[in-house]
């Protein structure tokens, strides 16, 4: 069978650029046990250029495979920790005048880093909010009348916890939908809880992370996942998933028709595909199947789609909409 | 004297038998006129009676006329009405004769006609002609009677010509072909009527049978795509087409989720199952998946070699024991 030459050479290329994520897991798992997931999919908004949203209630070591990650990938990390008094200045920077020139001088904020951590980003009013999405979304800063871009790569990895509302402000649904992905960090496994217990109680101390990865890596493998080659009938599958979501009774599935309010923005699609070519390069291929679809599909979609009441009475998530989704809809 | 005569020459028997007429004759009067006249051989025959029933009758009724003639028993008589136009105003419908025996050598014959009387007034019956004839048939005698009876006929009031009016006659009818042209039309329509039912339902039934049999569903599907392989379809398409018969068939045949899975889920589950034919599905499953997702272009001669393939693996599952 003769396979597209330039698929072969690019093949080839991931197989040799994604070496570098070995040795990053290698890295990371030295500190984190479990989580293996979320850490995949940290990976993924990394090469696909999108954020995250971790949900998951405290003490998962979501700050810990953040600040890992980062230092693995050898990249600038910054945490912001969220407050109710915070105000946009505290993010993006602000003027401060210098005596010596009598000059207002910008000083940029803590999003000038390569991997932010919002850290229970719920708990600062709107305001903030807004001016944090509009950085992940512009990726500029405009400090007083100058305008900065910021550091490539840019990534924003925001918390929320799941459990606890009360003085919170909820990230309105415009907001949500600029995060490609929003990951639920679960508990970790029986085994793996006894091995966490182990190691923090055997040494007292983290494991030193060494980064292993420059910039450069992180940059030619971006280029390489944007080659990625993706089938019309993969783009089609993409397609019918989100907009299985917004009219559920077309693609045969009237049962979720009522539970469904609102479904998957076309912002979705380019998600899922940019996050489908992150997969697949993970997976050392140069083209997506509709496996790598499916692998990301409920952390792509599950913050889109707005439960309606009915499935809020009957206590039905958006994941399952996605699993109804994702069994019916036929694969290419 | 010769013996068996009178003084007079005449035989005793024939003596005997004169006073026996003349002694019917008085004890049985004729009704009608008795329009007689005797001569010769017929001497000895009377015409007993003429009578008419009845004697008084619309135009177009029909009256019963009856002559009774009795003869010797060696004796054959028959009797002749005119022809049709001297018999004007009568007509006849029908005749029909009998004879009875009166006594040892003396019989009756019985001569009734049916006639339809037309005209009106006083018609009188018509004349007659009695033929006497011996045993063997050879005529004796032809003598003519006028009868004197009548029938009186009344005239039609306008209400009885009405109901007596001639019926119009039939008309012979134009042959029906919108009737047999509508009939072909019902018989030729049912029979296609019934044709299409019987089609369906054979259809049903073989639909039915692949929808038991996955396996002869599936490689009937085969054989159309490899036919269609040869007609020209584009490998690629071709490899396509496999795919998605192989993901039903494993799906009907092993009971797996194939058609909304990827190639990975597919594995998973078959490799669970512990299906014999597990490399050569999978294999085929990700040659399919190159050439539908890498842009892989495989030749004809490739594209049959894994329709073949295909044949194989589902007949060997059919046979297998899975």
């Amino acid at each position: 069978m003769q396979h597209a030459a330039g698929l072969e050479e690019l093949g080839r290329d991931i197989r040799e650029a994604s070496r570098f994520l070995e040795r990053a897991e290698e890295q990371i798992s030295s500190r984190i046990i479990g989580q293996k997931e979320v850490v995949h999919r940290v990976f993924i908004a990394l090469l696909a250029g999108g954020h995250i949203l971790l949900e998951g209630v405290p003490g998962l070591a979501k700050t810990l495979i953040v600040r890992t990650f980062a230092a693995a990938m050898n990249l600038q990390f910054q945490r912001i920790q969220f407050t109710p008094d915070m105000l946009p200045a505290d993010l993006v920077g602000t003027m401060v005048y210098s005596p010596k020139d009598m000059e207002f001088h910008p000083r940029q904020g803590p999003l000038f880093a390569n991997v932010i951590l919002a850290d229970e980003i719920n708990r600062s009013p709107a305001k903030v909010q807004s001016a944090l999405l509009e950085a992940m979304q512009e990726k500029q800063v405009t400090i007083g009348s100058s305008t900065f871009p910021l550091p490539e790569p840019f990534m924003v990895l925001a918390t929320q916890n799941p459990i606890e509302h009360e003085g919170t402000y909820l990230l309105p649904e415009a907001q949500i939908d600029r995060f490609m992905m929003k990951v639920i960090v679960g508990y970790p496994s029986y085994d793996e809880e006894l091995e966490i217990m182990q190691l923090a109680a055997a040494s007292g101390t983290m494991p030193e992370v060494k980064p292993v990865v420059d910039a450069g890596d992180i940059a030619g493998a971006r280029r390489l996942v944007d080659r990625i080659y993706v089938d019309p009938r993969v783009q089609r599958y993409i397609v019918d998933l989100v907009v299985a979501t917004r009219n559920p009774a077309g693609h045969g599935l009237a049962s979720l028709a009522s539970m469904i309010e609102y479904g998957a923005s076309p912002r979705a699609s380019i998600f899922l595909l940019l996050a489908a070519k992150a997969h697949a390069f993970l997976q050392h291929r140069a083209y997506i199947t509709p496996e790598d679809v499916k692998a990301i599909a409920y952390e792509t979609l599950r913050h889109r789609i707005i439960p309606g009441y009915e499935a809020e009475a009957d206590n039905i998530k958006t994941d399952d909409f996605i699993r109804e989704i994702l069994q019916h809809i036929q694969v290419p | 004297m010769k013996e068996g005569t009178d003084h007079t020459g005449i035989p005793v028997h024939a003596a005997a038998l004169l006073l026996a007429l003349l002694f019917t004759a008085v004890c049985f009067p004729l009704r009608a006129n008795p329009a007689v006249s005797s001569s010769k051989v017929s001497e000895v025959l009377i015409v007993s009676g003429v009578s008419v029933e009845p004697d008084s009758l619309y135009a177009g009724e029909r009256a019963i006329f009856v002559v009774r003639v009795q003869r010797p028993e060696s004796t054959l008589v028959s009797i002749e009405l005119p022809d049709s136009s001297a018999l004007d105003p009568f007509y006849l419908v029908a005749q029909k004769q009998s004879s009875m025996r009166l006594s040892a050598g003396l019989a009756e014959e019985r001569f009734e006609f049916e006639l339809a009387v037309f005209g009106s007034g006083i018609q009188p019956l018509p004349g007659f002609v009695l033929v006497f004839r011996d045993t063997e048939g050879h005529p004796l005698e032809r003598r003519e009677h006028r009868s004197l009876a009548s029938v009186f006929v009344k005239r039609l009031a306008p209400s009885g010509m009405l109901e007596l009016r001639p019926l119009k006659p039939p008309v012979n009818p134009d042959f029906p072909f919108p009737i047999l042209t509508a009939m072909l039309l019902a018989v030729f329509g049912t029979a296609g009527a019934v044709l299409l039912v019987l089609f369906l339902i054979k259809r049903k039934i073989r639909l039915f049978a692949e929808t038991l049999d996955p396996a002869e569903d599936a490689r009937r599907k085969l054989r159309k795509l490899r036919n269609h392989l040869s007609a020209g379809l584009p490998p690629a398409e071709c490899y396509a087409d496999l795919s998605a018969v192989m993901r039903e068939y494993l799906e009907r045949h092993y009971h797996i989720r194939a058609l909304e899975a990827v190639t990975q889920e597919i594995e998973r589950d078959l490799r669970k199952l512990g299906v014999s034919s597990f490399d050569a599905i999978m294999n085929l499953l990700r040659q399919a998946d190159l050439v539908k997702f890498a842009d892989s272009r495989p030749t004809a001669e490739e594209a049959r070699s894994s329709t073949r393939q295909a044949e194989e693996i589902v007949s060997s599952g059919r046979d297998g024991s899975e």
